[in-house]
């Protein structure tokens, strides 16, 4: 495998969960913290902590809100982060292409 | 490092994309249909009293038909709206997840057709549909928000107490199987449905 192409994948959205919230999101306009957690079944914490990093990395913007009285946090990619993931797949599908045998 | 790595990864990808964009669907409709398709094929039954044989198989595999069909048109409605294709790829998979369990059931009803007439046939019959119904529903919910899940294993567990029942007391099991399927397909459907109707998000693309 060409080393140089690993090296450029995202480290932040590299990493398992925080990949796997990234997929779902980039399907989809916006999700609850709740379908998130049950669709991904992590904890709340994990949860919390990774869409923490992707906001810090600018791939995720949060919105709070009410619904039915009761708290809605809601998740969707930012502009940046879409963009992320697109190249982030753009390099997967690279590096599937450079492994496949002549 | 294994070079199947980012094939996998590209994979899990695909499959969790594909997820999102079902949880995006909207259920309530579809439960809601169903839900009056069981219960008006349900009164037609018994008001005809269509409770034996080819009669009770052949009105109840015609309503499944239609509440198939329907609920697949509204699900791609909504799918189109979004402006999705037709025979998207997480279609094909719901489509995938739920064609074994409904194909047995139908070709256990269309078996039980050409038994002799007699109500026992009918209940076991409508025990066979909402076991597999349920394993079809419990399929589909690795796509779809939890609660489908548990609305399949509902139907069944429901479906194994009622056949432990049926072998305990065979002679003594008076039941009209158009109530044990209106209440099942119709009322089950109209109850989940009103429940997400009340509560699912209301946004513009669900």
């Amino acid at each position: 495998m060409n080393p140089d192409l690993f090296l450029q994948l995202d480290r932040v959205i590299h990493e398992k969960g925080r990949l796997a919230i990234m997929s779902m999101l980039a399907a989809a306009p916006e999700l609850s913290f709740t379908e998130l957690r049950d669709a991904l079944t992590m904890t709340d914490g994990n949860l919390t902590t990774h869409i923490r990093a992707l906001q810090e990395g600018g791939f995720v913007s949060v919105a709070k809100s009410y619904q039915n009285r009761r708290p809605l946090t809601t998740c969707s990619l930012t502009t940046e982060g879409r963009k992320a993931f697109g190249e982030y797949i753009n390099l997967l599908e690279k590096i599937v292409r450079q492994n496949k045998p002549k | 490092m294994n070079p199947k790595w980012a094939e996998e990864n590209l994979q899990t990808i695909r499959t969790l994309m594909e997820r999102s964009a079902l949880y995006r669907r909207a259920l309530a409709p579809i439960l809601l249909f169903a839900g009056v398709i069981g219960i008006a094929t349900a009164g037609f039954g018994l008001f005809f009293h269509l409770d034996r044989g080819w009669d009770f198989c052949g009105l109840w595999i015609g309503a499944a038909i239609i509440a198939i069909a329907g609920s697949f048109a509204i699900a791609r409605r909504q799918a189109l709206k979004d402006s999705e294709i037709f025979w998207s790829p997480p279609t094909r998979r719901v489509a995938q997840a739920l064609a074994p369990p409904l194909s047995a059931g139908l070709f256990f009803g269309v078996l039980m057709t050409g038994i002799p007439d007699n109500q026992e046939v009918a209940i076991i019959t409508s025990l066979l549909w909402i076991l597999f119904y349920g394993c079809a529903v419990h399929a589909a919910g690795f796509f779809m928000p939890r609660g489908m899940k548990l609305f399949g294993w509902l139907f069944i567990l429901c479906s194994g107490g009622l056949f432990a029942e049926l072998l305990l007391r065979w002679r003594q099991f008076e039941l009209n199987p158009h109530l044990l399927m209106g209440f099942f397909f119709g009322g089950l459907h109209l109850a989940y449905g009103a429940y997400l109707y009340l509560t699912e998000k209301k946004t513009p693309h669900a």
